[in-house]
């Protein structure tokens, strides 16, 4: 079996290589069988992988122990949902998925179309297999999944593995690997098409029309990826944070934030025929920033907690976006030409000056992130000394750049395309205003007296109702002309428009994120040793321990505590926190009991027994104001892109500026 | 061996695994100068008084420290500055506004700048000059009313 895998493996690293050769030199010389082969050969790269990776899970779940990745990272007790998420648990198998992701993507690209964009696609398909070949490399050679245990020269099995890592078994850590790779994975086709369009020097727009909705889907999975990462932590790390500004989390969320700009950008191209050169720029930042978090989670060069094992594979990484980074610099600076700009910008007080305020505050965003990320290394490389770039810098540095993203959130949608006047920037800016300075003033007055918090409430307010606005219009409009009720004529106006609408309902979504985010202003904590019968109060909650109950299973040991709640003198309800102790691991992990509600969260985790022989139960209890509105946020934002996702019933067509008059002599000029 | 005899076994195990002490209480003064100092256990990229991990390696300790310091009658600074010379700067939360470590805090409001002046500089390229009212053929105006009529239609 592992013969097999392996061979496969390499097989397809073959092919890469031949779909590469054989796409560009069919291209350059006319042959269209050869430029077709190349394209088959991404099909059989995805049999091959799909066959990989289907005896890599066949040994998972059968538990062939003579695998090293399969004693590494299962064990016979593990439930299956684990040991199918092992696949993804470590270094060897995570690169697997990558390159089956990869490779799917690019069938899927290659077979839709096979008849469209025949200059275009040998290049596209190059560049996609390079990319797969560069992976291909790494679990062929320094990283195989299939490496066997071996005594000498003999093949030998342990008699059981040493499991997932216990804080990994929870299932939305078994969703979100895959959805954060089919984010990173995903970047590469706009990419590939990208570059694709530059080498050809097609002039026009065909590449964005192309991938937008590979674009829109793969900033859906990333944004899933994040947020089910952020979920996994707050329910399982035991201290209820959702972001720790880690360099792996920070490295997730770099791409997906030249990602947003370029989904904004992107419509300045397709309306206006502007702003080409920085379009490549931004989906080659994205892409490289893909490769680039992928690096830092193998490479060791940064210290997390999310990092696998040191390896020597980094400086593979190190000279691929080395010399990506060098051609696609030369690739636009070469073609500029194409590059220009078909119209001009005609007012600063314009829906275009606003999409160039919102690129220019995502990427500073992403650049203080970034900087942050590697301050350290760049200031023990300069000073010789080492410095902790901790939350508190991100916070300082993101708050007041992240509030003035989401004034712009608001903000943009109501400037007119060309040119706003600033009466009409009046009128339509009144009661969003009036609105958001009316929660600041109740919000203060309820005793939220802290500055970035109060800002926030009053912001939030803006956007929804510069949002809540733009529905009521379009929907009385159509609800006057069709007499239909006003939520028929809403959803009638957003099928009419479903990526301007379906827009509004993302900037929704991201209102609600940052509902959520506010509320951290204002957590408790409290910690306390307790044994059955002890009361203690947190917020307003009165919290009593009612039981201690401990025992255990194949999996895991646990201990537990029962603890009753109630709010003004009445029962509410009653929490469960438990703690784990893993049997193949001897690791213990928290099972942390949550009171959910949109106000505000319980939460309780159970941290442990003293050892001053009193043998008393840990509890932390935290309340967590506005947390579960980020939840929210997220479904939200997954309707939103989803109905964005949707062909619009009305066909828009965007008019190119054109020139109907001229300028008769001698006429008054007007400013 | 016997099965309860494991059973016996596995939970001595998982006691010793679970047997911690909660003396990493807060208190708000000692909340107050852990919030400058990270911690540096390698885990987590919290501060002293923000990580929760109890048993903590290195912000249990260094809340006791901070405790027995402000029992002593050291100043908040004092104390950060006793933790630097014991760990260097890295014993800071964020890097100090000094030196180097200043380009830190100042380079993402740098970059900002350089990219409001890039966007003065594309406007200023890219605008158009005010123009006079221009006098248009009926007969273009005449098939631009028609298409707006047909697409108000289309609203109907």
């Amino acid at each position: 079996m592992e013969n097999l895998g392996a061979l496969a493996i390499l097989l397809a690293l073959c092919l890469s290589a031949y779909a590469v050769v054989a796409s560009v030199v069919g291209k350059l010389r006319n042959k269209p069988l050869l430029v077709l082969s190349g394209e088959r050969a991404v099909y059989a790269i995805w049999l091959l992988l799909t066959t990989a990776s289907g005896l890599l899970l066949y040994g998972l779940l059968s538990g062939d122990f003579r695998l090293a990745y399969v004693a590494r990272h299962s064990n016979r007790a593990m439930p299956v949902l684990y040991k199918i998420a092992a696949w993804w648990g470590g270094m060897e198998g995570s690169l697997l998925l990558w390159g089956w992701i990869l490779s799917t993507y690019s069938a899927v690209v290659v077979w839709t179309n096979r008849r469209k964009f025949r200059d275009m696609m040998p290049y596209t398909t190059a560049i996609l297999m390079v990319v797969q070949c560069f992976f291909l490399l790494l679990i062929s050679f320094p990283e195989n999944p299939f490496e066997v245990l071996a005594v000498g020269k003999g093949i030998t099995e342990v008699p059981d593995g040493n499991g997932l890592n216990p804080l990994l078994q929870y299932w939305t850590m078994a969703i979100h690997p895959p959805m954060l790779y089919l984010g990173y994975v995903g970047f590469v086709v706009p990419f590939a098409f990208a570059m694709g369009s530059l080498i050809t020097r097609q002039p026009g727009d065909a590449w964005i029309h192309t991938t937008r909705r590979w674009t829109l889907f793969t900033w859906m999975c990333q944004s899933t990826g994040i947020l089910l990462g952020a979920g996994w932590a707050y329910a399982v790390l035991g201290w209820g944070g959702y972001w720790g500004w880690d360099p792996v989390e920070n490295a997730s969320l770099l791409p997906w934030i030249t990602a947003t700009a370029f989904l904004h950008s992107v419509m300045m191209q397709e309306k206006k025929g502007m702003m080409k050169v920085w379009n490549m720029v931004l989906i080659a930042a994205t892409f490289f920033l893909c490769i680039f978090g992928t690096f830092l989670t193998r490479s060791g060069i940064v210290g997390s907690v999310h990092a696998f094992a040191q390896s020597p594979i980094g400086k593979y990484f190190v000279a691929f976006l080395a010399v990506g980074i060098a051609a696609t610099v030369y690739l636009i600076l070469d073609r500029l030409d194409y590059l220009k700009s078909d119209a001009h910008l005609e007012s600063v007080l314009s829906r275009e000056s606003s999409f160039l305020f919102n690129n220019l505050i995502l990427l500073a965003s992403c650049f203080a992130v970034l900087w942050g990320t590697i301050f350290p290394v760049i200031s023990e490389a300069v000073t010789g000394e080492k410095i902790s770039v901790d939350a508190p810098f991100y916070n300082r540095v993101n708050v007041p750049i992240g509030l003035f993203l989401l004034l712009l959130t608001g903000v943009g949608p109501l400037i007119a395309w060309r040119r706003s006047s600033w009466e009409s920037l009046k009128r339509a800016f009144r009661w969003p205003t009036i609105v958001g300075v009316a929660v600041m003033v109740v919000a203060a007055a309820m005793g939220a007296l802290h500055f970035y918090a109060l800002v926030s409430f009053g912001l939030c307010a803006f956007v929804m109702a510069t949002i809540v606005m733009e529905f009521w219009k379009g929907a009385r409009a159509i609800a006057a002309k069709s007499q239909q009720n006003l939520i028929a004529a809403m959803i009638e106006l957003t099928h009419r428009n479903t990526r301007r609408y379906g827009g509004y309902v993302v900037h929704v979504a991201m209102v609600f994120l940052f509902l959520g985010f506010t509320g951290a202003a204002f957590n408790k904590d409290a910690t306390h040793d307790v044994r059955v019968g002890d009361k203690f109060t947190i917020g307003r909650y009165d919290l009593k321990i009612n039981d201690l109950l401990d025992g255990d299973n194949d999996n895991y040991s646990w201990r537990k505590a029962i603890v009753e709640i109630s709010v003004g003198g009445s029962v509410i309800g009653t929490l469960e926190p438990e703690q784990r102790v893993y049997k193949a691991s001897r690791q213990p992990t928290s099972e942390v009991a949550i009171r959910r509600r949109l106000n505000e969260d319980l939460y309780l985790n159970f941290a442990g027994v003293t050892n001053d022989g009193k043998n008393l139960a840990i509890i932390q209890s935290y309340v967590f104001p506005l947390v579960s509105w980020i939840w929210v946020g997220f479904y939200t934002m997954l309707i939103g892109t989803i109905i964005c996702l949707i062909p619009a019933k009305v066909k828009m067509q965007h008019m190119k500026t054109e020139t109907v008059g001229y300028v008769k002599k001698n006429a008054p000029v007007h400013p | 061996m016997p099965l309860y005899i494991r059973r016996l076994l596995l939970v001595l195990v998982a006691g010793l695994c679970l047997a911690q002490s909660s003396s990493d209480m807060l208190t708000p003064a000692i909340r107050r100068v852990g919030d400058r100092l990270a911690c540096l256990c390698g885990s987590c990229k919290n501060t002293v008084a923000t990580c929760s991990m109890l048993g903590c390696h290195y912000s249990s300790p260094a809340r006791e420290r901070i405790a027995k310091l402000q029992a002593e009658g050291k100043s908040d600074d004092e104390i950060v500055d006793d933790f630097i010379k014991r760990e260097g700067k890295r014993a800071l939360a964020v890097p100090p506004a000094e030196g180097f470590h200043l380009l830190s805090w100042v380079m993402p409001f740098v970059a900002i700048g350089l990219g409001l002046a890039a966007i003065w500089a594309f406007v200023k390229r890219n605008s158009k000059p005010a123009v006079a009212p221009a006098a248009v053929d009926a007969a273009v105006l005449n098939r631009y009313q028609a298409e707006i009529d047909k697409d108000l239609a289309k609203l109907e």
